[in-house]
């Protein structure tokens, strides 16, 4: 891999994946651009491998081939070892992915691609006709691409250019001034999240302060009053820490207040918990008996009618 | 682009006496007669005894070896390739003799692989015997007739025995499957069908559209057809039956004028032979006017008949006469008069007068014969019939029979004298007198029924259709009702001359338009025509229904080969006219409503979308039908077919007339003889003989040329191997070739087709049946199978081997060999580090397009006998699975035994995306598919998504894909769950569509290795 000079070093962002024929993330059929690296470390997260900017390596021990040494002979930092539990010694490992080219069955993975701007774009133009065909487009989804403000302005831009839909998935936490600069110009829809209400509770579960979120939420609000954009508020539902009454009542109101009439609850899915440890990393939530199970419908009916008393289109 | 000059010379046919049959070929006796006989030869010798004691000793057993000609008079052996077993059973002048050796004038013999194979097809059921042969246990050489006979009279010694194992055998393969299958949800049974509730309404957008305001037709379902909904649980309950009809009565013809020569002691001309023999049938077939029924006349005496053709393929029958009601798949009824008068009258007048035996007699078995006959590598279905065309049914019915006489004759008067020419077109006359005749009756029979008739409403019915019958076929149809019956008695008259195999119906909603216009501007007020639309729906219906009265005769190895397919009668709607004009109109939505609500395998509904000038209105409602059926209609590109077709320099206006054949392929409707399933070829078989040298696996066999051995080192590059693949292939098609350029030859002498002739352009003024190549515009089309595996394999071969050198050719080919079981690295590597075609990968699209274009190259080196060009297909009907759960591993890391992908479909692993596949697929180049491809898609709508959108993500792939190119595409709407529990409740799914790879099935008659391929598909949520 060669690494990026300084100039590039906005120029070039690390992407997880593009996935193609998106059904579930946005109108249309879409492609989805995940970013890598994200501010926020909530604790549920159904992508660990996004958290972090840089790229990393993944051991999946179940596609490993017992017998099988090419990995073994190709590392040259000798940073695995199959006595060790964890397999990759992630403190002798430089990341030069020597193994996972030598890897025959996928088990060492390399997450997270250095990306330019004309492969991505390359790669979503591929699918236009089905966007045009279904009032698709593109969505910008990750980890956190605002993290990637000038890729993904420069990609939003060419999307529009090329008369793609273009949607954003995010937290929510970012700098105002260049995203309404860079970014909000080229973007057709916001599809932002808002997940604790309690500042407290936000900073506890999601690592940072919801303060800029929420300011972030009110100014794309005023924007799409004016019908400058579209935004739909998200809450994902997670048992006992998102999925309360009281929170969701509370970002209900917060979000009513803004003069926005709808939003959408998002199920949870608790398939999360078996990609933490792949990655090497270790997270107690994962072994709560709550958030191991999928959460009961009636749990997200009661919720929803809650927010439909107030007013609010619940999806 | 133009054709370049064929480089092939044609095949020269020994000069054929037609007043003398060829001489009865003999296999030749020169295998190794071992010394060393084991306890295997002194076994089959006793059973062969016991079998002789048996016929000589029984009177009942003993009557059966009395035919109408005679004492049976046959020779059979049994031996092993090395000799190790090497008897023989003789019945001649009524006795029967066992023998310890193969006597010179054998007629028939069993080779066996060896002495544990022998043993095991003595202890197996037929179908294990079926499958045996499959696998290659053991082959046939010498009369297939005679063997089928042999088969036969062991199973008269042997039937009860038979019969109960094979009961027990079907009881245990329900509850293998039911294991197979594992925990269901019976649930899934009523979701299925509950699709059918919700139907969207349309908007009336299609400028051909004049009279449905709602052209999808929403507020009707089956439960306003009482009439439909019972044909259709006739059709579902009722079980086939073996109609004698037809072979009697020819029989019969033959029997009293002769074949090879007439009573006069003169050579017969096979056209005029033909014609007379076919005009005596239609004029003494039963005239039979179905319980209930709108339309006049059914394909055979029998609720569901199976038309036996003696001349086709009707001995294959023979050796299962006694077994075939009780057989694990497609069982179907026989009954005793039937099994006698095929067994001691009809089959034996045609034991050499059938395709098979006449080549195999005339042309001394050739290699191309043995080959075929080993159904390891290709099939020729000229073994059994040439239909595969659209007749020009708009001639029939703008000037019914005696129009068509009054041109012919006409033709002759102004080419005067006694030629061939005459010869040809008389018989056109005679034919179409039969088919007159026929219709006659049929009036006559309406009438008669008619002042029987209690019902005051029935009476008026059939009335009607004496009226109908008195005026078509003879006479030019008026009225969409007298078009309707027209188009169904021609069907019939058509079933009667040959094989139904792919003989399609081709663009009834153009040809049927005319007539519905006229009826609609005749009733004056909105009520009336209301109940008008109503009636043409039930009318379409019931033809459709009408279609389903008879199935094909289905030898048990072709359940396995062929499975659940029926006569595969295309019928194809919308895309432009001949001037290239929007040719969706009403009834192309009638028929999609009737298609909709009936969910038949057959007629196979083909959809023509062209991007140009249909509308969305029109897709979206081909996407619903799809949706709602799980599998029906076939979608097809028209600019892409254009495209395709180019090159053979045809009329554009005839060029965008094209219908759909059988499956899939592209015929110019009423004008072209275009053969167009003349073989399934398998393009992997190619594959396996390169990696052997010539070598056959399965076969076990050396009969490709010497082409490098990868042991040896001989491939030091990529491009070595590739043109070793390319002679292997090329000696597989000129094999098959040379089979079908023989099987034309025996067609013209045993069966040319004067009815179809007079249906087909260019016939009347050239003087020449179609077999002759009398058609205006002639090709033979073939399908071959397993491109996406063959792109794989290449793919893996080249990056792994030569590109990075990962792995070296012999390492690889050993853990081939070895189905990969002792190097699971080498399968990850082949699995994981190359790009699948299907995957979005340039190089793979590239490999995809240079393989394609080999293949059509190599087809291009011909001419057919009737002078037309052979084009390549790439879709497998069924045989993706049969040649699949056959073939060994293979470099692309597909694993012994496993299905090929079905036509050209990407393998499940190559991406996530299905857009990926779609992409793809879509950059192959029409040019060399001309014979249509075949791409599956499987698409199941989400828990909770709408109609509309599951209609709109569906109709937007369509588009798409069309847009980037694609010619092709079929989607199955069903989840594996729901085909699963299929698996294990049959009688919750009778009519569960699917689309195998081309045609329809329903998913509960397929053999279970075809379901199990069905079930692995992969699955997009839409």
């Amino acid at each position: 891999m060669t690494a990026a000079t300084p100039e590039d070093a906005d120029r070039t962002s690390m992407v997880l994946d593009v996935k193609g024929n998106a059904l579930d993330d946005g109108p249309g059929i879409r492609s989805v651009v995940f970013f890598k690296g994200c501010p926020l470390s909530c604790v549920w997260c159904h992508n660990p491998e996004s958290w972090r900017r840089a790229p990393e390596l993944s051991f999946d021990a179940e596609k490993c081939l017992t017998g099988c040494t090419r990995c073994l002979d190709a590392c040259p930092k000798r940073a695995l070892d199959r006595s060790d539990p964890d397999f990759v010694d992630r403190t002798a490992c430089d990341l030069c992915f020597a193994c996972v080219d030598a890897c025959p069955s996928g088990a060492l993975a390399r997450v997270g691609r250095l990306t330019t701007f004309e492969d991505l774009m390359n790669t979503v133009r591929r699918d236009k006709p089905f966007y045009d065909a279904s009032g698709g487009g593109v969505t910008f989804s990750g980890g956190e691409p605002t993290l990637h403000m000038d890729l993904l302005g420069r990609l939003a831009a060419g999307c529009r250019a090329e008369g793609i839909h273009t949607l954003l998935e995010t937290a929510g936490y970012f700098r105002w001034e260049r995203f309404e600069k860079e970014v909000l110009p080229h973007i057709d829809t916001v599809y932002f999240d808002l997940k604790v209400f309690d500042p407290q509770a936000h900073r506890e579960y999601c690592g940072v302060s919801n303060r800029t979120i929420f300011e972030n939420f009110t100014r794309l609000a005023a924007l799409s009053l004016d019908g400058e954009i579209d935004i739909l508020a998200r809450v994902p539902l997670i048992p006992g820490i998102t999925a309360t009454p009281e929170n969701v009542m509370a970002i209900g109101d917060f979000v009513l207040a803004q003069g926005v009439r709808r939003v959408r609850l998002l199920d949870y899915n608790p398939t999360w918990v078996g990609k933490v440890a792949k990655i090497g990393r270790n997270n107690p939530f994962a072994q709560q008996a709550a958030l191991r199970t999928w959460l009961p419908k009636e749990v997200t009916a009661s919720l929803r009618a809650k927010l439909e008393s107030r007013g609010i289109a619940a999806e | 682009m133009t054709l370049i000059a064929p480089t092939h010379a044609p095949i020269d046919p020994p000069a054929i006496d037609p007043a003398s049959p060829a001489a009865p070929f003999h296999p030749s006796i020169d295998r190794v007669i071992t010394s060393r006989r084991g306890g295997t030869h002194f076994f089959v010798r006793s059973l062969l005894g016991v079998l002789a004691t048996s016929y000589n000793r029984v009177p009942s057993l003993r009557a059966q070896l009395r035919t109408t000609d005679g004492w049976i008079d046959l020779c059979a052996g049994i031996c092993t390739r090395s000799g190790s077993v090497s008897a023989a059973i003789r019945f001649r002048g009524g006795k029967v003799t066992a023998m310890g050796r193969v006597p010179e004038d054998v007629d028939a013999i069993l080779v066996f692989k060896s002495g544990a194979e022998v043993r095991k097809f003595f202890a197996g059921t037929p179908t294990d015997q079926v499958r045996m042969l499959l696998k290659n246990d053991f082959y046939t050489e010498g009369s297939g007739t005679a063997l089928n006979q042999f088969v036969y009279l062991i199973s008269r010694a042997t039937g009860r025995v038979q019969i109960r194992a094979m009961r027990r055998e079907r009881a245990s393969e329900r509850s293998e499957r039911r294991a197979l299958a594992g925990a269901t949800d019976p649930d899934l049974a009523r979701q299925m069908r509950k699709r059918a509730e919700y139907r969207m309404a349309g908007v009336r957008s299609d400028p051909g559209v004049k009279f449905l305001a709602d052209p999808y037709l929403s507020t009707y379902s089956l439960a306003d057809f009482p009439r439909l909904a019972r044909f259709l649980d006739r059709h579902l309950e009722h079980d086939a039956e073996v109609c004698p009809e037809l072979p009697a009565l020819t029989t019969r013809w033959h029997r009293e004028h002769g074949y090879e020569v007439s009573e006069d002691g003169e050579a017969w001309h096979p056209l005029e032979r033909k014609s007379l023999a076919y005009r005596y049938v239609m004029e003494n077939r039963r005239p039979i006017i179905h319980a209930g029924d709108l339309i006049a006349g059914t394909t055979t005496s029998r609720e569901t008949g199976v038309v036996v053709y003696p001349e086709g393929h009707g001995t294959a029958i023979w050796g299962e006469l006694l077994t075939v009601p009780h057989r694990t798949l497609n069982p179907c009824a026989i009954s005793a008069e039937t099994r006698d008068l095929l067994h001691k009258d009809v089959f034996p007048f045609w034991a050499h007068r059938n395709f098979r035996e006449w080549v195999r007699d005339t042309y001394g078995a050739p290699l191309c014969q043995r080959i075929d006959e080993r159904f390891a590598v290709y099939f020729d279905w000229k073994s059994v019939t040439i239909s595969h065309t659209v007749p020009d049914f708009p001639k029939m019915l703008r000037l019914g029979t005696s129009g068509l006489i009054a041109e012919i004759e006409a033709a002759i008067s102004a080419d005067p004298g006694e030629h061939d020419r005459n010869v040809h077109r008389r018989a056109f006359v005679v034919a179409l007198e039969g088919l007159a005749a026929y219709s006659r009756n049929l009036a006559r029979e309406a009438g008669r029924l008619a002042e029987a008739e209690g019902d005051p409403a029935r009476r008026r019915e059939l009335e009607h259709l004496a009226e109908i019958c008195s005026q078509v076929v003879v006479g030019p149809a008026r009225t969409l009702d007298e078009a309707v019956n027209s188009v169904w008695i021609t069907w019939i008259g058509l079933h009667m001359e040959s094989t139904n195999a792919g003989l399609s119906m081709g663009r009834l909603d153009q040809w049927l338009q005319p007539y519905f216009e006229v009826d609609m501007a005749g009733i004056d007020d909105a009520e009336g025509r209301d109940a008008y639309v109503k009636h043409a729906i039930e009318l379409i219906g019931d033809l459709m229904l009408r279609c389903t009265d008879h199935l094909p005769l289905t030898p048990d190895i072709a359940n396995h080969y062929f499975g659940g397919s029926s006569s595969d009668q295309a019928i194809t709607v919308g895309g432009v006219t001949p001037d290239g004009e929007d040719a969706v109109n009403d009834m192309t939505y009638i028929f999609l409503k009737a298609t909709e609500m009936l969910s038949l395998r057959d007629p196979n509904v083909n959809a023509r979308f062209n991007l140009e000038k249909n509308s969305e209105t029109y897709l979206k409602r081909l996407c619903e039908v799809n949706l709602i059926t799980a599998a029906t209609p076939s979608l097809h590109n028209d600019q892409a077919i254009f495209a395709a077709l180019e090159r053979y320099e045809c009329d554009p206006r005839d060029v965008r007339d094209w219908s759909a054949t059988g499956c899939v392929e592209p015929t110019l409707s009423g004008k072209h003889i275009g053969h167009t399933n003349f073989q399934m070829l398998s393009l992997v078989a190619a594959l396996e003989m390169t990696l052997n040298n010539g070598w056959h696996p399965l076969m076990d066999w050396k009969v490709g040329p010497d082409t490098g051995s990868v042991e040896e080192g001989d491939f030091t590059s990529f491009e070595r191997f590739f043109d070793a693949y390319r002679a292997q292939l090329a000696f597989l098609v000129d094999q098959s070739i040379q089979y079908n350029e023989m099987l034309g030859r025996a067609h013209q002498v045993l069966r040319p087709t004067p009815l179809l002739s007079s249906l087909i352009e260019g016939t009347i003024d050239a003087g020449k049946d179609i077999t002759y190549g009398g058609a205006t515009y002639n090709s033979s089309g073939a399908a071959c199978i397993g491109l996406a595996d063959v792109i794989d394999s290449m793919l893996v071969i080249k990056k792994l081997v030569f590109d990075q050198k990962r792995v070296t050719f012999p390492e690889l080919k050993r853990a081939v060999d070895a189905n990969f079981s002792d190097d699971p690295e080498i399968l990850a590597l082949v699995t994981n580090k190359v790009d699948l075609f299907g995957s979005g990968s340039a190089d793979a699209v590239a490999m995809g397009n240079r393989i394609t274009k080999m293949v059509q190259e190599i087809y291009d080196g011909y001419v057919n006998y009737r002078g037309g060009r052979y084009r390549a297909g790439f879709w497998s009907m069924s045989t993706h699975v049969s040649y699949g759960t056959l073939a060994g591993a293979l470099p692309s890391g597909r694993l012994a035994g496993k299905p090929f992908t079905p036509g050209l479909t990407p393998q499940a692993a190559a991406s996530a995306s299905l857009l990926d596949n779609m992409r793809d697929v879509s950059q192959l180049d029409p040019v060399n598919m001309p014979n249509n491809i075949a791409f599956n898609v499987k698409v199941v709508p989400a828990a909770g998504e709408s109609r509309e959108q599951c209609v709109n993500t569906m109709s937007a792939y369509v588009r798409s894909y069309f847009q980037m190119g694609g010619m092709q595409m079929q989607m199955n709407a069903v989840t594996s769950d729901t085909l699963r529990d299929a698996m294990v409740n049959p009688e919750s799914y009778r009519n569960l569509l699917v689309r195998i790879s081309g045609y329809n099935a329903y998913f509960v008659t397929l053999n279970r290795e075809m379901q199990l391929e069905l079930i692995e598909r992969a699955e997009y949520g839409l």
